[in-house]
C-alpha cells in the first residue's frame, strides 16, 4: 500500500507541475466561455440597422407596417418557441414609404439594393389585403430574420385593419395581437425551479463538455504514462520493486487525482467568477439566462460520474498503452475505445432536449456510456433515484471486471516489445496471467 | 556454505519457444558470479525470474535461503540491460523515488544519492533532467539506482556498457569495494575481459541451457596450457592445419590459437618460423573468450547435428 501511495504521489506531482496542466486549467473555461459568447456576439453584429422601403398604393397600410417594423426591435413577443427567442438578433429598421408604385420605381429600388444603398424593399400590390401576399426584395435571401419580421409586420398591419373594421380600438387590438408568455418550470426534488429554455440547454451542455473532455484527456494521460514507462524501460526497474497491479493502480489513482484537482480548481473559479461571468453572458444573451442554474445534485454528482467514467476509460487506455510501443501505434488502437465517448456526444444533444427516452435510459445504463449520459440526464431532469443508483451500481460492477481483465493484459503487455499483439495473442495473455 | 541465490531446475517457455530450460546454479554469499551467454541465450529471462517479474513454469528460485517473495526483493538491487529512468525527472528525484520504493526514507535516500553522485563524478548533475545526460552518465545514475538501498544481492545486466575507460575503472573499484563488504553480485554480460578479472564463478548459458558451470579458476585450469599467443609478421598457413591447430582467432599480426589434441607446441613454433617472423610466442591458459566461443560453437554443432 505504501508503494502504491508513492506511485500515486509521483504521477500526481509530475503532472501537476507541468506547464500543460496549468495552461489547460486556465484555457478550458475560457474556451468553453468563448464557445458560448462568440456566436451570440457575432449574431449581434450582423443585426445593426436595416434601411428598407415599403412600396404600397395604400398609404395607411404602408404606414401601419412601418410602425410595426419600428416597434419590432423593442418588442418582446412572438409565437416562436422560447429557446429560439433571442431578442437582440433583431435589427433596427429605418423604413421609408413610397405610395406610388411603378415599374420604374421597382427598377430603381432593385438597383439600389444591388448597390447596397438599400437593404431591401417590400412590394405590396393593391389587392394585398384580400390575397395576403407581398414580395420582399433583398440582396441576401438567407437573411430570413429580416423577411420574417417584414412578414410579421405585414400580418399585424392586416389584422389591425380587420380588427378596426370590427370596431376594436387601437389599444384593444394591440392587446389582442400581443404575445402570451409561457415559461418552463422544471420540477425536481427541491421543488419547482423556474428555468428559462436556453439557459436550461446551455448549462447541461457546458457540464457535458466538461465531463467528456476530462474523462477523455485523463484517460489518454494514463495511456501515455504507461507507454512512457514502457518505451523508456523504467518499467523493468519498477517491476523489481512493485507488482504490475500496484503500478497500474497507483497510476490510475494518481492521474485521476490530477483530474479531480483540475475540476476542483474549475469549480472554485466558477463559483467566484460565475456571478461575473453569468452577468456578462446575460448581457449578450439577454434574459434567456436569467434563471440558469446548476442543481445541487448536478454539482455533487459531477465528481462521482467523472470518477466512474475516468476509471472505466483509464483501465481501457492502460491496457492499450501496455499493448503498444509508441504513441503513434496507440493512436490507431485508441479509436475503438474512444468511439463510445463520441457516441455519447452525438446522442447528448437529443438527450438534453428529451432526457427520458428509451435510448437515453439504455445509454445511461450501458457502462461505457453511462457515466456521461446519466450525468447529462441528471443535469437536465430528475431521473428516478433507482435509475441513478442502478447506473452507478452497473458501472462499479463492470469496473471490477474491467480492472481484472485489463490488469492481466497490462501485466503481460508491459514486458512485450516489438510487434503489436493480435487479438488471439491478447486473449492468451488474459488466460496466461 | 550459505547461498544468496539458488536456481533449481528453472524452466520458462513462451508459447513453443523454451527460453530457459531446466537451469540450475547456486551463487555463494559474497561472490561475484558471471552469467554469460550469447544474445538470446536466456540471460534476461533468467534474471526476470530472479526478481519476480515473471514466474517460472517449473522449478524453484530461492533468495537468501528462502523462496522468492516480494519482501525479500527490498534486499535485491537490479540494473536492467535496457536503461530505464524517468527522462523528464531530475536525477535526484529519480534516485529518491526509486530508493523510496525500496523502503528508504526521503532524507536518508537524499543523503545517499548525494554521496553516490559525488563518488561517480556526477555531483554537479543532481538537478539536471535525465534526458540532458550523456549515455555514460545515465548508466552511472542507473547503477546508483540499483545500489542506493544497499542491497545484499545485486543483479547487474551489462553494467559496463556505455562507460568510458575512466568510468569503467571507477565502477570496477566500486564493485570490488562492495564485494569486500560481503555483498553478492551477479553479472550478466558477454564482455569476457571484465568477467575474467572480476568473477569468482561463472555459468555459461546457451539456448536456455547451462553449458558450462563452475569456479572460473578451475574451469580455466581444466583446459590446461593448451593455448598459444603468437605475435608475428608474414603469413601463417599452418592455422588451417587440423593436425596442429584446433581453433584460432587471428587479428592479422596477433593470433590466439588452441592446439589440436596431441599437437606439440614446439613443432608448431618450428612450422610457424618457416613462413613468418615470430616476435612473441607464449603458451597460456585459454582466455575466457576462447572458452566461450569454443563452448558456444560446439553446443551449436551438437544441436544442429
Amino acid at each position: 500500500m505504501r508503494k502504491v501511495l508513492l506511485i500515486i504521489r509521483r504521477e500526481y506531482l509530475v503532472r501537476v507541475r507541468t506547464k500543460a496542466f496549468i495552461i489547460f486549467t486556465v484555457l478550458m473555461p475560457l474556451l468553453i466561455g468563448a464557445g458560448f459568447i462568440l456566436p451570440s456576439k457575432l449574431m449581434l453584429q450582423s443585426a445593426g440597422t436595416k434601411r428598407i422601403v415599403i412600396v404600397a398604393a395604400d398609404s395607411a397600410l404602408a404606414n401601419s407596417i412601418k410602425t410595426e417594423l419600428a416597434a419590432s426591435h423593442a418588442s418582446d413577443d412572438d409565437d416562436a418557441p422560447l429557446p429560439e427567442r433571442k431578442k437582440p438578433i433583431r435589427p433596427e429598421f429605418n423604413v421609408s414609404v413610397d405610395t406610388a408604385p411603378s415599374e420604374a420605381l421597382r427598377q430603381q429600388l432593385t438597383t439600389e439594393v444591388r448597390e447596397g444603398k438599400l437593404d431591401g424593399f417590400a412590394w405590396i400590390e393593391t389587392d394585398a389585403v384580400s390575397t395576403r401576399k407581398a414580395l420582399y426584395y433583398s440582396r441576401n435571401a438567407s437573411d430570413f430574420i429580416e423577411a420574417q419580421l417584414v412578414s410579421r409586420a405585414f400580418r399585424f398591419a392586416l389584422s389591425e385593419r380587420e380588427l378596426a373594421g370590427h370596431g376594436f380600438s387601437a389599444a384593444e387590438s394591440k392587446t389582442l395581437l400581443g404575445p402570451v408568455a409561457v415559461d418552463t418550470v422544471r420540477i425536481d426534488k427541491q421543488g419547482a425551479n423556474k428555468s428559462n429554455g436556453i439557459g436550461a440547454f446551455l448549462l447541461p451542455y457546458f457540464l457535458l463538455i466538461a465531463i467528456y473532455v476530462t474523462v477523455l484527456i485523463y484517460g489518454v494521460y494514463v495511456m501515455r504514462s504507461v507507454i512512457e514507462e514502457k518505451s523508456s524501460r523504467v518499467i523493468e526497474v519498477l517491476l523489481g520493486s512493485v507488482t504490475p497491479m500496484q503500478l497500474m493502480a497507483g497510476k490510475i489513482i494518481g492521474v485521476g487525482a490530477v483530474g479531480l484537482t483540475q475540476i476542483g480548481i474549475w469549480a472554485a473559479a466558477g463559483t467566484i467568477l460565475g456571478t461575473g461571468g453569468l452577468a456578462m453572458a446575460r448581457q449578450v444573451l439577454g434574459d434567456s439566462l436569467k434563471d440558469a442554474h446548476i442543481s445541487m445534485a448536478a454539482m455533487v454528482l459531477f465528481p462521482v460520474f467523472f470518477l466512474l467514467g475516468y476509471a472505466t476509460y483509464a483501465c481501457l487506455y492502460a491496457a492499450i498503452g501496455a499493448m503498444c510501443n509508441s504513441d503513434e501505434e496507440a493512436q490507431q488502437l485508441q479509436f475503438p475505445v474512444t468511439l463510445p465517448l463520441i457516441l455519447c456526444m452525438i446522442c447528448a444533444m437529443a438527450i438534453i432536449r428529451d432526457p427520458n427516452t428509451p435510448l437515453a435510459f439504455w445509454l445511461s445504463m450501458f457502462p461505457l456510456t453511462s457515466p456521461i449520459i446519466m450525468y447529462v440526464r441528471i443535469s437536465v431532469s430528475s431521473p428516478p433515484v433507482w435509475q441513478i443508483a442502478a447506473s452507478i451500481a452497473i458501472s462499479l460492477a463492470s469496473l471490477y471486471g474491467l480492472v481484472w481483465l485489463t490488469s492481466r493484459i497490462y501485466r503481460v503487455g508491459i514486458l512485450m516489445y516489438g510487434k503489436r499483439p493480435t487479438l488471439p495473442e491478447i486473449l492468451k495473455w488474459v488466460r496466461y496471467a | 556454505m550459505a547461498f544468496t541465490l539458488e536456481l533449481d531446475g528453472v524452466t520458462k517457455a513462451f508459447d513453443e519457444f523454451v527460453a530457459v530450460d531446466k537451469l540450475s546454479f547456486n551463487i555463494p554469499e559474497g561472490e561475484i558470479f558471471g552469467l554469460l551467454g550469447p544474445n538470446g541465450a536466456g540471460k534476461t529471462s533468467t534474471i526476470r525470474m530472479m526478481i519476480g517479474i515473471t514466474v517460472p513454469d517449473s522449478g524453484a528460485v530461492r533468495v537468501f535461503g528462502q523462496p522468492l517473495s516480494r519482501l525479500l526483493l527490498d534486499r535485491v538491487g537490479y540494473l536492467p540491460e535496457e536503461r530505464g529512468l524517468y527522462k523528464k525527472m531530475k536525477i535526484m528525484e529519480n534516485l529518491v523515488f526509486l530508493a523510496q520504493l525500496k523502503g528508504i526514507a526521503v532524507p536518508e535516500a537524499t543523503r545517499r544519492a548525494h554521496e553516490w553522485l559525488e563518488r561517480l563524478d556526477l555531483a554537479l548533475w543532481g538537478n539536471s533532467k535525465v534526458e540532458e545526460l550523456s549515455k555514460g552518465m545515465q548508466q552511472k545514475v542507473q547503477f546508483i539506482a540499483a545500489v542506493i538501498h544497499e542491497p545484499d544481492f545485486m543483479i547487474l545486466d551489462e553494467p559496463f556498457s556505455g562507460l568510458d575507460p575512466a568510468g569503467s575503472l571507477v565502477l570496477k573499484d566500486v564493485l570490488l569495494d562492495l564485494k569486500k563488504q560481503g555483498k553478492t553480485i551477479l553479472f550478466s554480460t558477454h564482455r569476457m575481459d571484465t568477467v575474467e578479472r572480476l568473477c569468482d564463478s561463472i555459468c555459461l548459458v546457451n539456448q536456455g541451457r547451462s553449458v558450462l558451470l563452475g569456479v572460473l579458476r578451475e574451469i580455466k585450469a581444466s583446459y590446461g596450457r593448451s593455448s598459444v599467443q603468437l605475435e608475428y609478421e608474414g603469413e601463417l598457413p599452418l592455422l588451417t592445419d587440423p593436425t596442429l591447430v584446433a581453433s584460432s582467432n587471428d587479428f592479422g599480426n596477433y593470433v590466439e590459437l588452441r592446439l589440436a589434441p596431441g599437437a606439440d607446441p614446439q613443432e608448431l613454433l618450428e612450422v610457424a618460423m618457416r613462413t613468418a617472423r615470430i616476435r612473441k610466442f607464449e603458451l597460456v591458459e585459454p582466455s575466457l573468450e576462447e572458452i566461450f566461443l569454443d563452448t558456444v560453437q560446439s553446443t551449436k554443432a551438437v544441436i544442429h547435428a
